[in-house]
This record gives C-alpha cells, structure tokens and sequence, in this order.
C-alpha cells in the first residue's frame, strides 16, 4: 500500500451519481484530490455545482458511488456506517453553515458532546477553556435559542476543536451570517486551526475567505480543478453568493 | 491503512440524563408527562378504588349470610323441609322481611323490617350498642321481646332515643340498642328505609303480616359439612321458581359480579379519556421525534454510533416513562383515598391494603400509552441519518401507511381486553369506535368545509381562521372528536338532571295518582273507601292482590323464564333446582307424551280480581265478565299474552304456595302503563279467586294541602304502608345524580385528556403558525387580524365540536326518551346553544393559551425568526 505519512485525505476516481425516476444524475465526475496534513484547503464553485456532496463523502457522512477516499489511511468506501462513525468521533470536527447546536443543551455541553463521543477525558475543563478562546466564557451556561447567529457559530467552532481533530470539515461556516460577523468567524477559525494545526477543508463561496486557505479547488458541475484565485472573476462569484 | 480503533463511547448514560433533565425544564416533556400521568392516575385511582369497596364487602365481612345456606322465599316453606334439617341436627333460625310504616308520636318512616328468631345469627355476629356512647359493641341475638334494635338513622329521622318508643304495626316496641353491623347486611340498591330488628315473637301482635300481605322469608341453616351437604342434595331438587337456595359463595359471587360488572362499565368508560390521553402521547412523540432529528443526526455526524444514540434515547424514553408512571401512580393513590374518605361513611375500610391488581393494570396502561403511541416516531428519530445534517430534515412529511400503524390499534385493543377481559366487547368497542370517530370525522369535515365557504364572505379574520382550520381537518381530528365528546357529556348531564325528570313527569294529566297504598286489610277497605269518598280524593279503587305463579298453559309447565326481569334472583343456585325440577318432571311422564316446555313469566306476579273492567283498559279480544258470571275466568294483559304465546281460550294455570288452580283466558285487554295507575298483567273474576286470602291496595292523587289530613288519618291504620311518589321520584333523582358523578368523572378526563391533545397539537403546529404569521404581516396584514385569526380558528373548531355534540346528545336524549323512560321525544335547542357556546368558549380559551406565545411575538420576531 502506497501510503504517505504526509497526506491525511486521498480520494482518487470518486464519483457520485443518484437515480431521479429513470434518469441517472451525475453529481461528481471522477474526482482525484489529495490533502497533505497540517494544509488548509478551500472548495469554490457555484451553487450546486457539487462542493457538499464531495464534503460529504470526504467527511465520511456519505458514500460515494465508485471510487475510493482514504481519510488517516482508513478505507471509507469500504466501511459501513458504524465504522464510519467511529471514524468520524475520532478523527473529525464539523463546522456547519446552520450551526446546528443542540438546542436542548447548553453551550458547554454542545462543545463538551463530541470529546464525549470519543471517550476523551476532562471533557468539561477543555469545553471551558475553548469557549474561553472564542470569547463565550460567560455564556457556557446558556442555551443556543438564547445566543446570537455570530454567538452559536462560535460554539460550534469551539465544538468542532474539542477533540482535536486530525481534519475539521467547514460547509459555508459564514454563510448564514453578515459581513461583518463572517469575518470575525473567520478570523476565529483560522486562528484556532492554526493553534492545533488542524488541516482544514473548507467549502465557501466567499473569495476572500477561499484566500485565506493555502490552497483552492474549484468545482464545477461535478469536475474538481485546481484553481487559481487570482483569476477567478471576483464579481462573478459574489454574484453566486446570493443564490447560496 | 491502520487499523480502526473502535472504543465505544459509556457517555449515552450521562448524556441522556442530561438530556432528560434539559428537556423536563424546557417543558419539552410536559404535555407526555402529564398523559402518562393522566391515563395511570385514572387507571389506578378507579381499579383501587374498587378493589377497595370490594374487599371491605366482600372480604372483611367474612359471612355475608349469617349462615352456611340460607333457603329465600315468598311464603312459608313445608314443615317437611325443617324437619329434615332437624333429623340432620342442623341449626336452623329464621328472618322475615317486611317494608312497613314505623311511627314515633307524629313523625313516620318506611322502614325494613328484619324479624328474625332468638337463633339469628348462625354465623357471624350482630353486633349492637346499647347506648350511643358504648366503646365496644355487644354481639346479640334476637331483641327481647317488647324490644327493638334500630340502625342510627331512625333515631334522628323519628326524633327518638335509645330506650323511646316506636309504634311498629300496633305494637309499641322499645329501642333497646343500635345496629352498628348485620352478619347478613344486604347491599340492595333500593331499599325502602333504615332497618329495624324486631322478635320474631312480636310478629302476630303487631299484626302486620296479613294474609297476601307482602314478606319475604329467610331461613338460615348451619352445621357440620357433611350434614349441610346432604341437606343441600336433598332439598335442591324440591325447590321450585320461588325459591332461592344460597351459600356464602353464591351470594358473594352474585355480590362481587355486580361489583366487577360496575367497574368494568367505569373503566371501559374512562377508556375515552385513556384513549385521547395516549393520542396526546402521539401526537406529542412526533413532534419530539421531528424535533429532535438535527441532534441525532448532529449526534451521528459528531461520530455516535447507531446502538449509542439508541441506548441514549431508550434510557431517555424509558425514564420519562417511569417517572410518569411513578407520579401517576401517586396521584392515582391520593385520588382513590380521597374517594374512599368520601364513602367512608357507607362502608367500614379499616384495614385497606393495595392489592396488586390495580398496579399492575396502571402500570400496564402507563406503559402501553409511554411505548405502544411512540414507538413508531421513536424509531424514525434512532435512524436519522448523519447526512441529513447537510441535506436538511424531514419536516411534518405524513407518515406512510405500514404495519407500525397497527401497532396504536394493537394497543388500544389489548386495553380494552386489559379493562373488560372479553373479547366480543373489546372487539365490538374497538370497531363502534372507530365508526363513530369516523362518522364525526365525516361530519366535522362536511360542517368545516361548509364553514369555509361562509367564511369568505364573514370577514377577512374568520375567513383566514376557518381557511385554516379546514387545512388543518388532519390534525384538528381528534380534538374535534374529544371535545365533541365532552360536550355531548356534558349536555347530556344537564339534560338529564334538569329536563328529563321534569318532562317525564309533566306529561301525566292533573289526577295521576301521587301516592301508592299498601297491605291493606279487607275491613279496613270500607272506612278508607269512605274517607277518600268524603274527601274527594281521585282514586281508581281498592284493588285486592295476592301472589301466585302462571305454572302451566293448557297444561304444559313453564319452565323458562323471561330473567331480565329480576335480575337480583337469577344466579346460579336457581338455575340448577329448575334443571332439577324439570328433569324429574320428565320421569313422572315418561309414559306419556313429550313433556313440551313452555315459556312463562317466571316470578311470582301480583294478582288481582275485579268485577269491573279498570280505567286505563280496553278490551281488545274476547269480552269481560258479567258481575253474576260464576264461572272462573281471567282476562291478560295483550302484549304478555303475545310474549308468552297465550291465546283467547287456552287454561291458565297459578299456583299459590301450594294450592293450584285452572282458569280459561276470556279476554285481552291492552293496558295503558304511561296512565301511573295500578295495572295488572292478570284480573280475575270473583269467580276464580273464592277463598284465597288478599290484601287491598290503592293509589291516590292527594291534593297538597289535604296531604297533612290524609296522613293523620292514616296514622290510625299502623299496619297500612304509604309509598309517596314524590318520594320515589328523589329516590330515583338521587339515582340520576349517583350516575351523573361517574359521567361527570369520565367528563373531567376527557377534558384534561382533550386538552392535553389540543396543546400537543398546537406546539406540532407551532412552526407552521409562525410561518404564516410572519408571511401575512410582511403582506401588510394588522396585528388585529393576525390575533382574530388565530383565535377565531379555535372558537370555530370549538363551535363546530359544540355543534356535533349537540346532534349527539339530541340522539341520546330521544332513546332515553323512548325507551327508558317510555316517554314521546321532544327537542332541547336552548341546549344546543350550551353546546355551541361552551365548545367555541372553552377550545378557544384553551387555544389562546396554548398559542400566547406566538400571540405575543412582535412582528420583527416573527419575521427574523422565520426568514
Ligand atoms: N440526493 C440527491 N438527489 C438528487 N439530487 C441531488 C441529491 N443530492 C444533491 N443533489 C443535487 O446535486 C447538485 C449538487 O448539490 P450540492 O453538492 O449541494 O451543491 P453545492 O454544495 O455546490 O451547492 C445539486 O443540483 C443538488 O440539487
Ligand atoms: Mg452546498
């Protein structure tokens, strides 16, 4: 086995397609895509051009249709759901674009929730000091109807960081937020994967977000490329942010 | 490729506590607590509490007949019978009973008589107080004679002491004590007064017993097994319809089939409410389960395996359930004492233990609403998919039709078995359920979409609200058919105590007889004649009656009998000595022809003869007898002569005690029984009844203001009973009442239960409501209308449950109507509007409340929350 102590995610001739009726949808045409550890990678690429059916298969929440994805050298096209699972407690952090805190928890169990599932010990102290790092200390006993979009993000990020990750998955992390708090979020997420050297995969639509990444892909209905952002007209993309 | 480390997390324990106390706090919880709680609360507070009044009758009383076997009849039983019972040295005491006046200077009361022999009791012990202050009761026997035990009412109802006289019959009597129990107490649910024990020694000089007077003779036998059974085997075959032979057993049998049967009827009753409670349950679970789809599949996405998330909300589900269970079974316990202190009085419950079965059964219904209603959405939540945390959630998708479906049905059945342990009625209560819900579901639909074609026109507030609540017919179902139900018991209650009983008896005409006079005797005829005479007081005559049995038709017995009219006699005891009657008949005539069995009318009727045709009669076969006919003849009642197949001319003939005699059917006469007037199935002619003892009785229309002067005439004839009608009507107002506090129970729960459906549904709807408030106030639409139409969707769905309830309670009224009370039907609109108002006042109080929340949102809220 060619195994590379350096790449954390290998994905070679990866496609997806599903049935709709009689028709074959084809979501990802054969993707060849590698991330070496410690590196941080965005995926551009217009609304429904297939960014988080790929994350998802990356992240092992999905399987792929043929293919293979190998994530800390473990065989994901093989595995099952519970090993999957497993996999995911140990080695992966999420960063959703809704947030999706457990509402009937509080800020610190949602952080605390995923050194739980992986049997991590002094779940509570590391909860603490993360929500400390994203500025929340105070609000560790507040649910997450009671805290602001910009508020729940950082809990979630916090969260992601708990059981340091070897890959942290980022779907439009400021996506459902303004300007103004996306960077802030931003700046937050950056500083932290850095702090862990945390390899990163982030999906976004926002240039100057993909920037801030040492490396970028596009997609673009379905074909992965590498991209090269200097090119990429600005305004065309800013344009397809309103449709995200 | 290295190996995958599989450690699987221990945190589901901690987390689903957690999880549980989060929940709980947040009320997420409430509304399936609180069913729980609702459904085993019930459960175990009825089943408790009539175990308990079980045990105190029938288990703490450990002879209920004073004896090993008791022979119950209507006359004297043949000398032969107690000289066996003496050549088997068994012990023998005997009990008449008697209804009759009791008087005490000028206060009078119907009481029992018990007159019993110096031998009473055999077993068991009579126990009396000989003063009121007496700690500890004395076991007696029969009262000395000149004396009279009396239970403690008849102390303050006849304004006596303990050692005052009470004129019984002719005969002063001195209370020498007070009842405080009777071995042989029987639970009767009409009895004519308090009772009153008396020697049996005393009996002629009181002289009320009469010949035809109206008695009942016990007599109690005791002894060793052995000889009481021979006695039994001996005696079964001799008794005839009359008769009643029982044991303890038997008697408690008979009691504690009675008492079982009751509780069946409150349990199936209260079934409703346990039904809708566990409908809230489901309703309730699906929204959890929706709810908490994005914390399963966040759960999942996190890495938790399927058997954690499962272990998780198992733990979770199941420790909700118990401490619902736990809490309703307090409450249930609290309940079903608070029922107990309140019969307390009526019955001795000194030492009450909880038996199981109440438990279990609550238990059983706790989990069976907790498991059965949720497991389905229960299920769907554990198999959440990771990936829905990108590809979003299944929101309020309908569910499929699949055998989880069946699984609510299952349930529903097996607690219908569960309360009434028969499978024709769990099976036919199931399906008239599911028809009646359905023919109300297609009603409310008819009457909901005709509301939203009214609403178009009635403003834009109702037309937005009934819009809706046609929309929502779905989910509004079922507390459209629980709050129907709850106002259609609530109308009927009122109905019932406030309009029936006055409409049944405002149609009897001006001089319908008000009071019934018994036991009289033939010379006291002539002076009562002539005092009503005098007076004017409306009467339709003194009719002379004695008892006696239609034994053969054309000479062929009766055998079977119609038993639904006396249900109290129809045990088993009965059964046998007629199978034992009639097969010896069979021997005696084997050499003849078949014996052929005919149906007869089974008790002993109350017979009468006249010379003239009675008002209220009319000959509608055959033709009445001339006052010199001496020739014996009967004429029948038309409808018993068809129900017995007895025709004009066929042989009739009646056995008194031991006497026989055959008379001819010469006419049918149809018989006005709405008239309230004395009616007889049978009239005979002088002719028939030559020599056979009677006594006289009347009924009579006293004015209010003579009642006074007809009483203190009466006084003069001790022996004579006076049975007032309105005195009878409170008794049977009082049985109304007595009814309509177990409705008014089943009533409470189905309200709480409804209620508990309705808030479960409006929180499911919550998101949906929010929606469109927010889309209709970026329409420019005024926080008025937004407010009105939310409210008025409430009162409409309320309305229209009144209004459905309304046509139901109307159908119900007109078969009490018709049936039991024999009455014409009429209609009771002003109800209706009750109805309507009370459903639209009530379902649109308790949807304001439950939508408070989303009335109270601002605008911007609204909008920013939904967006
Ligand atoms: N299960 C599915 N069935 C049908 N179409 C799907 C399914 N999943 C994704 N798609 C389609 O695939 C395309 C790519 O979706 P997605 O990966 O979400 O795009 P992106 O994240 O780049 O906006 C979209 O057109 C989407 O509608
Ligand atoms: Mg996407």
């Amino acid at each position: 086995m060619k195994s590379n102590s350096e790449a954390i995610l290998k994905v070679s001739a990866l496609t997806k397609s599903v049935q709709l009726d009689e028709k074959t949808l084809e979501l990802l045409q054969p993707v060849h895509l590698t991330v070496n550890t410690g590196e941080t990678l965005a995926i551009v690429g217009s609304s429904g051009s297939g960014k988080t059916t790929l994350l998802s298969i990356l992240a092992g929440l999905d399987l792929p249709t043929s293919g293979e994805v190998y994530l800390k050298n473990h065989p994901l096209h093989q595995f099952n759901e519970e090993q999957r699972s497993q996999v995911r407690a140990n080695h992966v952090g999420f960063i959703f674009q809704q947030f999706l805190l457990i509402s009937s928890l509080t800020a610190l169990e949602n952080v605390m929730l995923p050194a739980e599932l992986a049997n991590l010990p002094d779940a509570k102290e590391q909860g603490l000091a993360l929500l400390a790092s994203v500025g929340l200390a105070e609000r560790a006993e507040h649910y997450p109807s009671q805290l602001s979009g910009g508020e729940q993000q950082r809990v979630a990020i916090a969260r992601a960081f708990i059981t340091k990750p070897d890959v942290l998955f980022a779907d439009e992390p400021t996506g459902n937020l303004d300007t103004k708090t996306g960077i802030h979020i931003a700046d937050l997420l950056f500083q932290l994967n850095e702090k862990h050297g945390t390899t990163l995969v982030l999906v976004t639509h926002d240039p100057k977000l993909a920037k801030r990444c040492q490396r970028q892909v596009e997609m673009d209905s379905g074909v992965l490329h590498e991209a090269r952002l200097d090119n990429v007209n600005v305004e065309e993309l800013s344009a397809d942010m309103k449709v995200g | 490729m290295s190996e995958l480390i599989v450690k699987p997390s221990k945190a589901w324990f901690k987390q689903s506590l957690r999880l549980l106390h989060h929940e709980f706090r947040r009320g997420e919880l409430t509304i399936i607590f609180l069913a729980i709680v609702l459904a085993v609360g019930t459960v175990f507070s009825l089943t408790g509490f009539s175990e308990q009044i079980k045990q105190a009758i029938i288990s703490n009383s450990a002879n209920t007949i004073a004896a090993d076997r008791v022979l119950g009849s209507s006359r004297e039983i043949p000398t032969e019978y107690l000289d066996k019972s003496e050549s088997l040295s068994l012990k023998v005491a005997t009990k008449i009973l008697l209804d009759s006046m009791v008087f005490s200077g000028d206060n009078m009361l119907l009481s029992e008589l018990d007159i019993i022999s110096e031998a009473y009791p055999l077993r068991g012990e009579f126990l009396v107080k000989m003063s009121l202050d007496q700690k500890v009761a004395t076991s007696v026997g029969a009262p000395k004679q000149g004396t009279a035990y009396v239970e403690e009412s008849i102390l303050s109802r006849l304004d006596v002491k303990i050692g005052g006289t009470i004129e019984v019959g002719v005969l002063p009597l001195t209370i020498a004590g007070v009842i405080v129990e009777i071995p042989d107490r029987s639970y009767r649910m009409f009895v004519a007064g308090p009772s009153i024990f008396l020697n049996i020694k005393d009996i002629e000089k009181t002289e009320l017993i009469k010949p035809g007077s109206r008695v009942y003779h016990q007599y109690l036998f005791a002894g060793e097994r052995d000889d009481i059974e021979e006695f039994e085997t001996w005696i079964k075959p001799q008794l005839n319809e009359s008769q009643n032979w029982y044991s303890v057993k038997s008697a408690q049998n008979r009691l504690s089939k009675v008492l079982d049967s009751s509780e069946k009827f409150l349990s199936l009753a209260s079934m409703l409410g346990i039904v809708l409670a566990a409908v809230a349950v489901a309703v309730a679970s699906r929204r959890y389960g929706q709810r908490h789809q994005p914390m399963v599949a966040v759960f999942k996405a996190l890495g938790a395996s399927k058997s954690h998330v499962k272990k998780l909300y198992m733990l979770h589900w199941g420790l909700l359930s118990l401490i619902s269970i736990i809490v309703g079974l307090v409450v249930g316990y609290l309940l079903m004492l608070a029922g107990v202190s309140a019969i307390e009085s009526y019955l001795s419950l000194d030492e009450s233990q909880i038996t199981f079965k109440p438990v279990i059964t609550a238990v059983i219904t706790g989990l069976l609403c907790s498991v059965a209603f949720a497991v389905h959405p229960i299920t769907e939540l554990i198999s959440t998919k990771p990936l829905d945390v990108i590809r979003g959630f299944k929101q309020n998708v309908l569910p499929s039709f699949g055998w989880h479906q069946l699984i609510p049905l299952f349930a529903l059945f097996a607690l219908l078995m569960l309360f009434s342990r028969d499978l024709i009625m769990s099976s036919s209560l199931l399906l008239g359920g599911i028809v009646v819900s359905g023919v109300l579901l297609l009603l409310g639909r008819l009457i909901m979409g005709a509301g939203r074609s009214a609403g178009a026109k009635a403003g834009k507030a109702w037309h937005l609200a009934l819009a809706n609540l046609k929309r929502r017919a779905n989910e509004n179902s079922v507390q459209l058919v629980s709050f129907t139900i709850a106002i259609q018991l609530l109308l009927l209650i009122t109905v019932m105590k406030s309009s029936i009983v006055d409409e049944w008896q405002a149609q009897f005409p001006e001089n319908t007889p008000n009071h019934y006079l018994l036991n009289i005797a033939n010379e006291e005829v002539a002076p009562l004649q002539d005092f009503v005479n005098e007076l004017g007081i409306d009467n339709q005559g003194f009719y002379p009656i004695f008892r006696g049995r239609l034994s053969a038709i054309n000479g062929e017995k009766t055998v079977s009998f119609d038993d639904d009219d006396d249900v109290d006699k129809s045990d088993n005891e009965k059964d046998e000595s007629i199978k034992g009657s009639s097969t010896e008949n069979e021997a005696k005539q084997d050499d003849k022809e078949k014996p052929k069995e005919r149906k007869g009318a089974g008790r002993e009727l109350s017979l009468t003869w006249q010379a003239q045709l009675p008002m209220a009669n009319e000959i509608i076969e055959g033709k009445w007898w001339e006052e010199s006919d001496v020739s014996p003849q009967v004429s029948m009642e038309s409808g018993v002569a068809e129900r017995l197949e007895i025709k004009l001319g066929d042989e009739l003939t009646f056995t008194l005690g031991t006497d026989e005699f055959t008379v001819p059917v010469t006419s049918l006469r149809e018989v006005n029984w709405k008239s309230r007037q004395l009616n007889f199935i049978m009239i005979f002619n002088e002719a028939a009844v030559k020599g056979i003892d009677t006594t006289s009785i009347s009924a009579w229309m006293v004015p209010e203001e003579n009642k006074n002067q007809v009483y203190r005439f009466l006084s003069q004839y001790p022996t004579v009973s006076i049975m007032d009608f309105g005195s009878l009507m409170k008794q049977l107002t009082k049985m109304i009442e007595q009814v309509s506090i177990a409705i008014e129970l089943i009533l409470v729960l189905v309200v709480l239960a409804g209620s508990l459906v309705l808030v479960a549904q409006v929180q499911a709807s919550m998101e949906e409501r929010e929606r469109e408030l927010a889309i209709l106030r970026t329409l420019g639409a005024k926080g008025s209308l937004l407010r009105n139409s939310v409210l008025f969707e409430f009162i409409a769905l309320g309305a229209v449950a009144g209004l459905m309830a309304s046509i139901a309670m109307e159908i119900a009224v007109f078969f009490l109507q018709t049936q039991v009370f024999d009455m014409s039907a009429s209609f009771h609109f002003s109800y209706w509007l009750i109805g309507i108002f009370a459903g639209a006042g009530f379902v649109g109080l308790m949807g304001m409340l439950s939508c408070w929340r989303l009335l109270k949102l601002s605008s911007v809220t609204l909008i920013r929350r939904t967006m």
